[in-house]
């Protein structure tokens, strides 16, 4: 059995009880030896009481002396004697009775030999026996041979052979017997403590079960708990078949059909626009309707989007969905999550927020169509020149209506990043030529400011995938910021270099492992600076500096956002450092292509 | 800016032959409509009809037959995209050359602009020397049908 290696070391108690329960222990020495010291003693009273002769008396006290050492030895080691040592007592006895045999020459004193020759028959060894054979012929034999007449001396011949053979046979049979009976106590011993063990393990087993089963169903209570708590949005899970097994009180709400009513007897598809996941599935090329609408979470491990949901009531709900593949306790897909967030009424104020932009920038480029169209007839008319007033007086007006019509295009700009309806029109574009441009259109306003530009880009240029006209105003905002925050007497420093960024996001200007090649460029400027407060804020929309307002600088809060935004689209990073006082550098990074 | 290239043979359309090339202009803002009228005659064409709204300007390509029609998007009665498929779909006007102005600029809408039917398209605000390049341009291009 291999019960040793799963075996626990035993308690303590277990041990002591084990140690007493011992064959080899105290208590098994005391019953070894108790029937001789009874048997001597009662031996002793005999003589003394004259029931027995005593023939000589010097051999008596010899015998009984031997005897009752022997006994006192025994008693005083308090545990059996192993091996050869076990047949001490016996031996001594067996010598004991041969002197009281010879001193009384009474054959009734033979009655002693029954506890050293059952002692040593139920030896252990093998050794007990031939022991008990030659003791017993010993003690048959020594008055002979020390001439002590007895009577019945004419049997002794006899005896004296008969003796040791019954001797022989029977302490044979009781040395197997006790052999075996011991063999089986310790099977029966070993079993016990087997028995034992297994008992204590299936104990501590069932106690690890219990606390385990208790564990998981705090568990499964709890999580019970958070799902039914979720009232705002939808929690369902199916089979892997679409078949629907949880069903949380936000699903109730939200498609108006109680847990009861579907739990195992409703698919998920039931709560779908057939047609929705019909052109889905013919997009993505999936055999089914489940298909389809698992399609991207089976490729990707989770997938979120909107998806159309029919209530009870026939009424269509706008839902993202978040959905994941659900695994059971083994590992193996079991089916399908899917969290819904009720988005009806928010892509509805979206819609509308853009109609509105869309009408908003509609209705103010027309009349701006009209007035820059007539004015440019104005100023152009060679058949009716403008006096140098006139014209510089309608160049203030084209100026300014050209500030109207860009910031009309900004917010039409940013409500189409917000809605996600921003494309770019990608091409190879020199970005050494996109920051001269910018510098060529900030040259007038930088002089009126006294500010000084400086632009360090590579001769030979520098090109990324884009589109031009989205860089262009990107560098643009970046650069007229620069300018319109820096004091008369400052500096702005356009520099275009090509740089490697690394995964970690790291800029370096020498080629790394692993980093990608990017063009990177930086506006610096010794202007006011921002605020580190502020610093985070800085591409958020509408969002001005406290400077900016203190110093009454002009911009409503777009330039940056729309920058952000454009430099995102390319793949690009956008950074800034700044110190108030000092001034602020923008770092933009787009990716060149390889 | 959206505008198609030029063709090689570009010439003032005033120099045809056959007499100045006949424009029908559509805006449903009075102002705009007046400022393109002013920049098609620039280019050396003639204004044939003026249509303050989808619908008339619908009737008037299909009664004038237009060698070239400046179509904004946004009207009311039909809108300039349309006016193009109709144009477009009858063998009749399929032959006019359209111009589409509009204010929205995004590229998604010049796009359907294009697949509309139309030659070319130019985001408002426009310059007034544009327009008259790109209705100079239209004008020397031979008819499409």
């Amino acid at each position: 059995m291999t019960i040793a290696v799963l075996d626990p070391p035993a308690p303590a108690a277990a041990r002591r009880r084990h140690r007493l329960l011992d064959p080899t222990g105290w208590q098994t020495a005391a019953g070894n030896l108790l029937p001789g010291t009874v048997m001597f003693a009662a031996a002793s009273l005999l003589l003394l009481v004259g029931a027995l002769p005593v023939v000589r008396p010097a051999l008596v006290h010899t015998g009984l002396a031997i005897a009752f050492a022997a006994i006192a030895g025994a008693w005083s080691l308090r545990r059996p004697l192993a091996g050869a040592g076990a047949l001490a007592v016996p031996v001594a006895h067996l010598a004991a009775i041969a002197l009281l045999y010879a001193g009384s020459a009474a054959p009734t004193i033979l009655f002693l030999l029954v506890s050293p020759l059952w002692t040593l028959s139920t030896h252990a060894g093998r050794r007990g026996v031939p022991v008990a054979v030659a003791g017993t012929a010993v003690v048959l034999a020594l008055p002979q041979l020390i001439g002590a007449h007895l009577p019945g001396t004419a049997t002794m011949p006899g005896a004296l052979l008969l003796g040791p053979l019954v001797v022989a046979v029977g302490g044979a049979a009781i040395n197997v017997g006790t052999r075996r009976n011991a063999d089986q106590a310790r099977d029966i011993a070993r079993l016990q403590r087997e028995q034992a063990a297994l008992l204590a393990q299936v104990r501590s087993r069932a106690d690890e079960l219990d606390t385990a089963s208790r564990i998981l169903a705090a568990r499964a209570q709890t999580m019970t708990s958070v799902i039914d708590a979720v009232t705002e949005q939808s929690i369902i899970g199916t089979d892997r078949d679409g078949t629907i097994r949880v069903w949380n009180p936000g699903a109730e709400k939200m498609l108006g059909v109680p847990r009861p009513e579907v739990v195992r007897t409703r698919s998920i598809l039931d709560f779908h626009v057939p047609e929705e996941l019909a052109s889905a599935a013919e997009a993505n090329g999936s055999a089914s309707g489940l298909d389809a609408l698992v399609h991207a979470a089976r490729e990707r491990g989770s997938d979120v989007r909107d998806w159309t949901y029919v209530a009870a009531d026939g009424r269509h709900r706008t839902v993202s969905v978040a959905i994941t593949p659900r695994s059971d306790d083994r590992g193996t897909h079991a089916g399908w999550n899917f969290v819904g967030t009720d988005m009806t009424e928010v892509r509805a104020t979206e819609r509308m927020k853009d109609q509105f932009v869309s009408l908003i920038s509609h209705e103010l480029r027309t009349p701006l169509s009209s007035i820059l169209g007539y004015l440019e007839l104005v100023m152009d008319d060679e058949d009716a020149p403008l006096t140098d007033e006139q014209r510089q007086y309608l160049s203030t007006v084209e100026r300014n209506a050209q500030r109207l019509l860009r910031l009309v295009g900004d917010l039409l700009f940013t409500a189409q990043v917000e809605s996600g309806r921003f494309t770019l029109q990608p091409a190879a574009v020199d970005l050494a030529g996109v920051v001269r441009a910018a510098e060529e259109t900030a040259r007038v306003a930088a002089a009126a400011a006294g500010v000084q530009l400086v632009v360090d880009v590579p001769d030979d240029g520098l090109v990324v995938d884009g589109d031009a006209v989205r860089l262009g105003q990107a560098c643009d905002n970046l650069v007229s910021n620069a300018v319109k925050f820096t004091p008369a007497g400052g500096r702005v420093e356009l520099v275009l270099r090509p740089a490697w960024r690394t995964p970690d996001g790291e800029v370096t200007g020498s080629p790394a492992p692993d980093a990608a090649p990017v063009a990177l460029l930086s506006v610096a400027d010794t202007g006011m600076g921002i605020p580190a407060g502020e610093q985070g804020q800085m591409f958020t929309r509408f969002f001005r500096t406290s400077n900016a307002q203190r110093n009454a600088v002009p911009g409503v809060g777009l330039g940056l956002t729309i920058t952000k935004a454009i430099t995102t689209a390319h793949g690009g990073t956008l950074d800034l450092v700044s110190t108030e006082g000092v001034g602020t550098t923008f770092t933009m990074t787009l990716p060149v292509p390889a | 800016m959206h505008s198609a290239p030029p063709s090689p043979g570009d010439r003032p359309a005033g120099a045809d032959p056959a007499g100045p090339t006949r424009v029908l202009v559509a805006d449903d803002e009075d102002d705009i409509r007046q400022l393109v009228s002013l920049a098609v005659r620039k280019a050396g064409c003639q204004v044939i009809a003026s249509a303050p709204d989808g619908t008339a300007a619908l009737t008037a390509a299909r009664a004038e037959l237009p060698d070239l029609a400046v179509l904004d998007v946004s009207m009311p009665g039909a809108t300039g995209l349309e006016i193009c498929a109709a144009l477009r779909e009858d063998p009749a006007t399929a032959g006019i050359r359209i111009l589409l102005l509009s204010a929205g600029a995004s590229p998604d809408e010049v796009a359907r602009g294009l697949s509309a039917g139309a030659d070319a398209y130019l985001a408002k605000p426009f310059t007034v020397v544009g327009l008259v390049e790109q209705v100079r341009a239209l004008a020397s291009r031979e008819a499409v049908a």
